[in-house]
């Protein structure tokens, strides 16, 4: 029996008393609380990724459920949609560009794509657009879902007897759930977190959930990983990522890079979660997002140095695809 | 280039606790771009460093341990100078984090300098040191931490050590 980790469906949509909105946890209060953000409309639901109350999956949840806020606010399946399809497109469209421009590093349009895609298809085919869109999003996420569980036994097959295993930042609840099953396996496994400065997502998500899960895990700053790997006790390294390229590389969170360059040289194997997309040519061809120094050089309100100091935070690493030893893929497009 | 922000190969990035005179031979490189490592788990580095480089009327940018790499994947490190404690001619005890820069120059063929510390530290810190950040819980309550305050860098990945000061011939020595 394996119990899912709150990260691994960090959004669920609720609908009180006639009124929808989006539950989302906020990853930013954890470990110290589990607490969800009521979201209920689309510029609620940019400012909870913008902020990063939620990140990767979390994220992608978001954009998909933000379509089934707005279809719902529009009533009923019987007098929306057949009756006036052109505003509820138009509301799609102006969903999907504010999702799209709310985080540079993230293929959102690659997902709402599909969303004003099938909107489009509704009108052609004179089909109601209101039921079409929910009835094909909770398909999607269902079937999204499917294999985020599959994909959990995945990870299960490359963990041997015996592992320690480095992760970093956090992999949104499969890497928890993963080690449940090593567990009932006796597989006898080590998890090293790192601490994932500036957010401490390891710290912060990574710890939580597999002390939550029972696993045995140690956390480790950023800069120890090749420490760690040199002295023999790293066996894998599994990771997530963002965003996929055509050949093969991937970005993640910052930090990604060095970690994934120091397996390579140690000769460690590296393992990362993806959603394949062959919309982007290589890793140098994504928008690296540039987050504000400030949320570097400030932690809770206080200055990490004092003085007139500069700070730079580009958000993700690229990892090309000759470091990487194997892709657990997940493919959101449904292929 | 990075969004025109920084040209290629402009950045020196520092590591770890220098003795002071570090900073005086630094000053005589006219660089622009100084980043520092803020050195988990005391921050101690990134303290020491910026204050002595706005003592020396530069402008420091700090980076999370784990943004080095960017740095150099995007082509923006000139060279590398990192902090040493003892050395012999098969390596150096660094600060930890050298050896992940010590890797990273040797991808990207960008030189490691090392510069003697001022200081001696611990092997191994306190698992609360990592628990907490500026002296708030960062880690749930149970949570086990590994902290090495320092590692072997082994001379493969060093291009010079300097003794002293990095620019008289006579007190540095080469050792690969």
């Amino acid at each position: 029996m394996v119990n899912e980790s709150p990260l691994f469906w960090p959004v669920k949509f609720v609908e009180t008393a006639g009124k929808p909105s989006l539950h989302v946890l906020d990853e930013t209060q954890l470990p110290q609380k589990l607490h969800y953000i009521r979201v209920k409309n689309t510029k609620q639901a940019v400012m909870v990724i913008r902020q990063m109350k939620t990140r990767a999956f979390g994220q992608f949840l978001v954009v998909l459920n933000t379509f089934l806020l707005e279809l719902n606010k529009m009533g009923t399946h019987d007098d929306v949609g057949a009756r006036s399809p052109m505003p509820l497109q138009r509301r799609i469209e102006e969903t999907a560009a504010a999702l799209n421009a709310s985080r540079p590093t993230f293929p959102f349009s690659e997902v709402t794509s599909i969303v004003v895609g099938w909107a489009k298809q509704a009108l052609a085919q004179n089909l109601n657009l209101k039921s079409f869109l929910e009835k094909n999003i909770q398909g999607f996420l269902m079937g999204i879902r499917m294999k985020r569980l599959k994909r959990v036994e995945q990870i299960v097959d490359v963990i041997k007897k015996g592992n320690s295993v480095l992760t970093h930042c956090n992999v949104s609840g499969e890497l928890a759930m993963a080690s449940q099953i090593c567990k009932e396996q006796n597989k006898d496994v080590h998890f090293f977190a790192t601490e994932t400065r500036p957010y401490f997502q390891g710290a912060k998500l990574t710890c939580w959930e597999l002390q939550r899960a029972g696993a045995k895990v140690t956390l480790v700053a950023d800069n120890a990983v090749g420490s760690l790997m040199a002295d023999g006790l790293i066996d894998c390294v599994i990771i997530g990522s963002d965003r996929s390229c055509a050949n093969g590389d991937v970005a993640n969170k910052i930090g990604s890079y060095q970690i994934a360059l120091s397996a390579k040289e140690f000769g460690i194997p590296l393992y990362v979660l993806t959603q394949p997309s062959n919309k982007i040519p290589t890793g140098e061809d994504i928008p690296i997002e540039l987050r504000d120094p400030n949320e570097l050089l400030f932690y809770e309100g206080k200055k990490i140095v004092s003085g007139k100091v500069k700070g730079f935070y580009p958000g993700f690493d690229v990892v090309p695809h000759e470091l990487i030893a194997g892709q657990l893929a997940v493919d959101p497009s449904g292929r | 280039m990075m969004q025109n922000q920084f040209k290629n190969h402009s950045i020196i990035l520092l590591h770890g606790v220098f003795a002071v005179d570090f900073f005086d031979q630094l000053k005589k490189k006219n660089s622009k771009e100084v980043f520092i490592m803020e050195g988990r788990p005391s921050l101690e580095a990134a303290q020491m460093n910026c204050r002595e480089l706005l003592k020396h009327k530069i402008t420091p940018t700090l980076i999370s341990d784990n943004m080095a790499g960017f740095l150099f994947f995007k082509n923006l490190v000139k060279e590398v100078w990192v902090a040493y404690q003892v050395s012999d001619t098969d390596g150096a005890i660094c600060d930890i984090g050298a050896l992940i820069l010590g890797v990273l120059g040797k991808r990207h063929s960008v030189p490691i300098y090392l510069s003697p510390s001022n200081r001696r530290t611990r092997f191994l810190g306190k698992e609360k040191e990592l628990l907490s950040f500026k002296n708030k819980t960062v880690a749930p309550k149970g949570i086990r931490a590994y902290v090495p305050l320092v590692e072997w860098l082994p001379a493969e990945y060093i291009t010079k050590i300097f003794t002293t000061k990095m620019d008289k011939s006579g007190e540095a020595y080469t050792i690969v």
